[in-house]
Parts: C-alpha cells; structure tokens; sequence
C-alpha cells in the first residue's frame, strides 16, 4: 500500500494524471501534523520488555494469529535504539528497575510505553519487598492494559490506544507533551489528587499507604458517611 | 480411615501430621530405627556427631548432624567408598521462626549407589555460621551464596561469599528469614529511590556483553573480582 492510496484525494502523481483525472494537478495539501502522526503511528515498533507470564501473551500477539504487524508493529525491536513503544510485559524486581529505565532512556524520542498485565501496572499480587510496585514509579506510563495476563485483544487494543494518542498530537505542542525532566520523568503525568481520585480508597502504585481523598462514590450503603465525606 | 483399595500413596497419607513436628520442625524418629546405609554409617563413623534421622516422603533419608563437624562428615560422605556421594543438588535454609534454629540443608545423591540422602545442620541464631563446602562439590558455590542472601548464614571459607538474588548493597536484612518484614524495611519511596541509584554495568563484566568473541572465561575463584574491578 502506497502513501497515495491513504491521504486524502490520493493525489501523488501517476502517469495517467492527478487526482482529478489526466492533466489535473498532481500536488496536495494536508496538515504537516497529520503526515507526521499518520507516519509515526504506523509504523510502532515495540521494544518488548518481557519478564514474566505476560510476555507469552505478548509473543502470541506478535504471532500469525493475532498478527502485531497488522498495525505497524512490524518487528519487535529487540534493540531500545530502533524502538518507539516500550511494552513492559510482566513483573519488575528492584534489581530489574534501574535496567528497565536505562532501556527506557536509551530509546530515542519520540516514544511511548505500555504497561501491560496486573503486575507491570501495580505490582500485582506481588505486593512484597522485592517488587516494584508498578513501572510507573520507573518510567512514564501512555497506557496499562489491565488483565493477568491481558488476552492478545487487550494488548492490541492498549497499542491502538497509543496510536489514537498519537493521532491527537501536535508538533506545536510537543515539548509539552515529550519533555523529560529526569526528576519528573519517573513520576506520573497525573497530580497526587487525581490520582487519589482515579483509584479509590485502595491506593496506586504511587500512593500505597494512603485513603482516597478524592470522591467517594455514595453506593447508598451509608459507607460514604462513614468516611466522612457524603453528601450533606 | 481409607475406603480405597491400599496403594503406595496410603504411607504418604498415613504419616506424620503437622501436629507431631517437634520443635524443630521436623519429626525425627529414634536413632535406633535407621536403616538407611549411609545414616548408619555416619552413626558407626561418628557416634557422637548424629543427632537425629527420620524418612521423609516415603523414602528420603534425613539426618541430622552437628554444624561443628559438618566439613569432616560430609567429606566422608562424599569420599567414602561405600558411600560416594558425588553430586550435590541443593543447599537450602529453614527458619522455623519464635527464636529456633536456622537449619542448613544439604541435598546429596550418590551416582555410582544411585541413592539420596538429605543432611541438616541445625544453627542457633547467634551464631549463624558454618563450614563451606565449595572445596567438595564445586555446585555449593552459589548455592551457598543463596542461603547467605536470604537467610544470613555465614559460610566460613567461601570463595566469593556475596549476595547473589538481591542486589549487592542490599540493606534491609535477609528476606527469607521469619522476622523479615513481608514489604521490607524500608518505604517503597525509599526502595525505588535506592534501585534507581544502582549502577547497571556493575551488573555485568565486560566478558559478559562481549557479542561474538571468544566463549566467555570462567572466573577460578583466585582471580574473581567484584565487577568491572581492575585486578591489578
Ligand atoms: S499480570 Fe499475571 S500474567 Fe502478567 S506477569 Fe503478572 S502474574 Fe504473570
């Protein structure tokens, strides 16, 4: 498939004419962004980071059944220097984090990471003092698939996630959106606050040891009252 | 007790319960009853130096011997021509936690009387150390390492006696023992801030990301060095 049969109008040249038919013009117009997104997410080569049971989903979705390459995941990138989307595929140990993020440090912008499985994200049933408690207190997280494991579907659908994201950006506003701070970069995009008010009164990989204080659900079991922060 | 026709796993059902483990842990049964070759050599050969023996999942030999004579008895195992214990499979600890021994567990096997025998040590808290048996069976080295890390035991004439499963500078203890805190000692802030602060490559020798060259070198333990380190 040639980039003239996905822009719009198809309007590279072909001997028979442009887009208009024989003689018309055989130029386009289009968004500089939307080339760049277009080709960016297309063309997502996976440095896959598999350290446990997740990672045999992760291989079943790269094989022919499920087919990664369908989306652009052409070959998984077993070298961080060619690779744009990091999927981290299992759990971490300590040991394992600092490799994690020099792989993570050594791939070039821009790039993207997905956490997938129960352990990537938070820790998973390993809730011990060996294990990180999920990769985003390492590296910035794009997407978490949940799932133990997460089934060749959900994989697929977190990178899709990645390409809707990628969609969405915009040259203008890249140093926003890619900037890496060392001292921010291992901290989550989201405040303390949304955080707390995303996950409930069970605490994320951030904020082990903590109660929401964000909204309580009013489940009309009088829980909320308890908590002090129903409706008055 | 069974309504089933007899068959071999009724020994299995029929033996000791939990509740009949002495306060070691382990259920021994009298000197007097051994029957094991080995177990009855070791009593002719060192009266005083066999504690206990009992068999263990229908026939695993298990004997219990003094840690101060470890070295010596296990040299015999090994070297005696009725016995020729040539291969050691495991070296593993117990803590039975409330203050009682640390045992120290060695997993033999015999290839030329194609039998096994297990021998335990018991070691009180205080004083947590025992002969290395590297010098016999090459294997113990890291096994011996394993139960150093998580358990504490000193290994007095190990080549190379460092942690091998956490990282070098661990500081929290040893993880396997029964007062160790499930999550570690430390907050999980402080765990991810101190496994970011790991040096990767010392992780690695330079003879280890060699892509291509010569099969790598086995390190003799005279010429073993902390990672990277400059022999000279
Ligand atoms: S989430 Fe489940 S399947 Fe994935 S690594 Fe953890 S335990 Fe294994």
């Amino acid at each position: 498939m040639g980039i003239g049969d996905v822009l719009p109008g198809g309007g590279v040249s072909k001997q028979d004419g442009g887009m208009f038919g024989a003689g018309s013009p055989t130029f386009l117009t289009t968004k500089i962004d939307w080339v760049i997104n277009w080709g960016r997410r297309n063309s997502l080569w996976p440095m896959p980071f598999g350290t446990a049971c997740c990672a045999i989903e992760m291989m079943a979705s790269a094989a022919s059944n499920y087919d990664l390459a369908r989306f652009g995941m052409e070959r998984m990138s077993f070298s961080p220097r060619q690779a744009d989307v990091l999927i981290c595929a299992g759990r971490v140990p300590y040991k394992l984090a600092p490799v994690l993020r020099r792989i993570w440090d050594q791939m070039p912008q821009p790039k993207w990471c997905v956490s997938m499985g129960a352990c990537a994200s938070s820790g998973g049933v390993f809730d011990v003092y060996s294990m990180v408690q999920g990769i985003d207190t390492i590296v910035p997280v794009d997407v978490y698939v949940p799932g133990c494991p997460p089934r060749p579907e959900g994989l697929i659908y977190g990178l899709m996630m990645i390409q809707e994201k990628i969609r969405q950006e915009s040259l203008s506003r890249h140093f926003e959106h890619r900037a890496e701070d060392p001292n921010s970069v291992a901290r989550p995009h989201a405040n303390a606050e949304e955080v707390s008010g995303l996950t409930g009164p069970f605490g994320s990989s951030t904020h082990q040891d903590q109660l929401s204080t964000g909204l309580v659900v009013d489940t009309g079991d009088g829980l909320a009252d308890d908590l002090g922060q129903g409706d008055d | 007790m069974t309504d089933h026709p007899p068959n071999e796993l009724d020994v299995v059902s029929d033996g000791a319960l939990p509740s009949d483990v002495d306060e070691s842990g382990a259920v021994a049964s009298s000197l007097r009853e051994a029957t094991h070759p080995s177990v009855l050599g070791l009593m002719g050969e060192f009266p005083s130096a066999v504690e206990a023996q009992t068999v263990s999942a229908r026939d695993q030999a298990v004997v219990w011997i003094q840690a101060s004579k470890s070295l010596e008895m296990l040299r015999w195992l090994k070297d005696d021509a009725g016995q020729l214990y040539d291969m050691l499979s495991d070296v593993t600890g117990v803590d039975y936690g409330d203050g009682r021994t640390i045992e120290v567990i060695y997993q033999l096997f015999s290839t030329k009387h194609k039998r096994p025998l297990r021998v335990r040590c018991k070691l009180p808290l205080d004083k947590l150390e025992i002969d290395s048996v590297v010098v016999l069976w090459k294997s113990a080295d890291w096994l011996e390492r394993e139960v150093y890390d998580l358990f504490g035991v000193t290994f007095v004439g190990h080549p190379d006696l460092r942690r091998i499963l956490m990282p070098d500078d661990y500081e929290e203890g040893h993880p396997l023992r029964k007062d160790f805190p499930l999550r570690g000692r430390f907050s999980r802030a402080e765990q991810t801030r101190r496994a970011l602060l790991q040096d990767v490559e010392r992780f690695y020798q330079a003879s280890d990301l060699q892509v291509g060259g010569r099969p790598q070198e086995v390190a003799t333990p005279e010429s073993t060095t902390l990672h990277g380190e400059d022999p000279s």
